[in-house]
């Protein structure tokens, strides 16, 4: 069984505040998080493993760095690919695809 | 173009620093960095500073990097963020990226402190999702309150892959075990020993063969390897993980120095050739930090610092003697961090055997991570009394002395040189305040009251894990190596603002069992 992912109280740390409740679409399919926080920490905390397959074998890339350096976790959203998903902050209403490639899978609504 | 008169590249600790000394003595600074939050790693770093005052010790990490940051503030200096810094040219003009366009910005002197990337190194698998550097760990679970896993494998033992561990446990995350090339563990005793005995696994002279999974990381295949650092056939490990740290160093980020001209050498990285006040070959341009050479935050702040005070010099707003004054200052606080067996000279070396004091070195923390109970008596914080005394088990000369300042009756001495062992003294008047016990960073300092009563004695341990245990709940007593050695009954949990975020919890074990006892699990279920 998944465990969940967010820390709600750490032992040092306290709380983590977080912004509002904001809803998302990862390749269609609803989704939620917190306003402000990386895309990738809300996809992470969902569970999602997954950002974009390579090129050329296909492979499966995740995070990796989770500040922007190493690329391994850039999809498309809102119709641009190539976005960092570990630096860039989660808006209401995201449009977020896993990368295939270049671009999101054409069957991906 | 705007211009200044000092342009600080990155806002780390040792950017920060430098910016707040230049704008201290007047100067107009400003500083930029490519993040979206200011102070570089600081906010990631949750555990307590080594050190002395000075140095900050005893301070979480992420506290240092809010206090410079409303110090840089008050001052005035002008920091950017989402500020890409992707040239220095001729006469102190860099490009930036900013908001998607580039601007310049001229100043009379520029100080690079963009800080260090982290190390990998390939094996099979690496690539899958689940394999993240420690850096990453850090930054999901310490500024995202995200976990990144549920069960990780440490790939590592220097002190950011302990530090890093702890952090993971802490953050309710399960370790299945420290790995590492290398044949002793390569960070503080001290950080090993406080993850050791919370019963994670040691395992030096192993490296990682493969990531197991298709889709993301579903296990780890390790093996022991021979002195050349080879895999030897049929000593195959699997571990049951979702997630593979990599915590094997870091490379100082100079690409910046290099392309403006700076004269480079390679010293565990390429780094730039400075003088003793960090200013590079060419002349005007600063380097200080992680990106002239890797250490930590605490001598980050004071190279920054250095070079802070060498460019206002420079530029007129110090004279020569207030100048000379400051910089001998600083120079000495950053030689006190560079003492001790950790010092940068004697980086990696393996041939140490005794401390500066002429005493063995535990060759079981270098190898499990734990000191053995008949080791410790050797150490001069390790003594036998009646009543409530403190237990120091600080092993190594690392510079850290918070526990001579915490205790207001004189039990422990460090004296003036940092790195020296702690030594309780033989008729301490302890009064079992704790406060000891809060401030060692290493977590290393115990109470020990071998006549709580007729049959049991009492042991106080630094604890920093939620849920906290509740008074009269019964538990097991682990030993240093994280196994099970009797039962326990907590008998307090204390914390207070003072001793910041560690709590000091006691228990009652049996009265054998006083110098064996070193943490508290609760009974599942």
């Amino acid at each position: 069984m998944e465990m969940e992912m967010r820390i709600n109280e750490h032992p040092i740390l306290g709380v983590i505040e977080k912004g509002r409740l904001v809803h998302f679409t990862l390749d269609g399919a609803d989704m939620e998080g917190y306003e402000g926080e990386p895309i990738a920490a809300a996809l992470r905390a969902a569970g999602v493993m997954t950002h974009r397959h390579t090129v050329k074998r296909g492979e499966p890339r995740g995070i990796f760095c989770a500040i922007g350096r190493c690329t391994d976790c850039v999809m498309v959203v809102n119709g641009k690919p190539n976005v960092r998903t570990c630096v860039t902050p989660l808006e209401e209403g995201m449009k977020v695809q896993t990368q295939y490639g270049k671009t999101a899978k054409e069957q991906t609504k | 173009m705007k211009r200044y008169e000092l342009l600080v590249v990155g806002a780390g600790p040792a950017g920060l620093s430098a910016a707040i000394e230049a704008a201290r003595l007047g100067m107009k600074v400003a500083v930029f960095d490519e993040n979206s939050r200011p102070g570089g790693q600081l906010f990631k770093q949750i555990h307590k500073f080594f050190g002395s005052k000075e140095h900050k010790a005893k301070i979480r990490g992420y506290r240092i990097g809010a206090e410079l940051l409303s110090e840089a503030e008050r001052l005035g200096v002008e920091v950017h963020l989402n500020a890409v810094v992707t040239g220095i040219f001729e006469f102190m003009e860099i490009n930036v990226m900013e908001n998607g366009e580039l601007c310049h910005y001229k100043g009379n002197a520029v100080l690079v402190a963009a800080g260090a990337r982290e190390n990998m190194i390939p094996f099979e698998g690496w690539t899958l999702p689940g394999v993240i550097g420690a850096g990453a760990a850090q930054t999901m679970m310490n500024l995202h309150g995200v976990r990144p896993g549920q069960r990780v494998l440490m790939v590592g033992s220097g002190n950011v892959g302990l530090v890093v561990s702890y952090q993971l446990l802490q953050a309710g995350i399960q370790v299945a075990a420290i790995i590492d090339a290398a044949p002793q563990v390569g960070g503080y005793g001290v950080h090993a020993s406080k993850v050791a005995r919370t019963g994670v696994p040691f395992l030096l002279s192993h490296t990682i063969i493969k990531a197991e999974g298709t889709e993301r990381v579903t296990g780890a295949v390790i093996a022991k390897v021979d002195e050349k650092f080879r895999p030897i056939a049929g000593t195959e490990q699997h571990f049951d993980v979702d997630t593979i740290c990599m915590a094997v160093g870091l490379s100082p980020m100079s690409q910046l120095l290099a392309m403006a001209g700076c004269r480079m050498e390679e010293r565990r990285g390429t780094v730039p050739v400075l003088n003793e006040y960090g200013e590079t070959s060419v002349a005007g341009i600063f380097a200080a930090g992680d990106v002239a050479g890797i250490e930590e935050a605490s001598s980050a702040m004071l190279t920054g610092r250095i070079a802070g005070t060498a460019i206002a010099r420079k530029l007129g707003y110090l004279d020569e003697e207030t100048f000379s004054g400051e910089y001998q200052a600083l120079k000495e606080a950053l030689s006190r961090l560079h003492e001790g067996m950790f010092s940068p000279e004697n980086r990696g070396r393996r041939d140490l055997t005794e401390t500066d004091e002429g005493i063995p070195l535990s060759q079981s923390l270098l190898k499990n991570g734990y000191i053995e109970k008949e080791e410790l008596t050797r150490f001069p914080g390790v003594v036998k009394q009646k009543g409530i005394h403190p237990v120091i088990e600080c092993t190594q000369n690392i510079p850290c002395n918070p526990c001579q300042d915490a205790c207001k009756f004189g039990c422990i001495a460090v004296g003036s040189r940092i790195t020296k062992l702690p030594e309780v003294a033989k008729d301490s008047r302890c009064t079992g305040c704790g406060m000891c016990v809060a401030s060692c960073s290493g977590q290393a300092i115990f109470l020990v009251n071998e006549d709580y009563d007729e049959t049991g004695a009492s042991v106080t341990l630094p604890y920093e894990f939620f849920p906290y245990p509740k008074a009269g709940e019964r538990g097991l007593a682990l030993g240093r190596d994280g196994r099970p050695v009797c039962e326990a009954e907590v008998i307090s949990v204390k914390s207070s603002p003072v001793m910041d975020q560690t709590a000091l919890l006691t228990i009652r074990v049996p009265k054998e069992m006083a110098m064996t006892a070193r943490f508290y699990r609760a009974k599942e279920g």
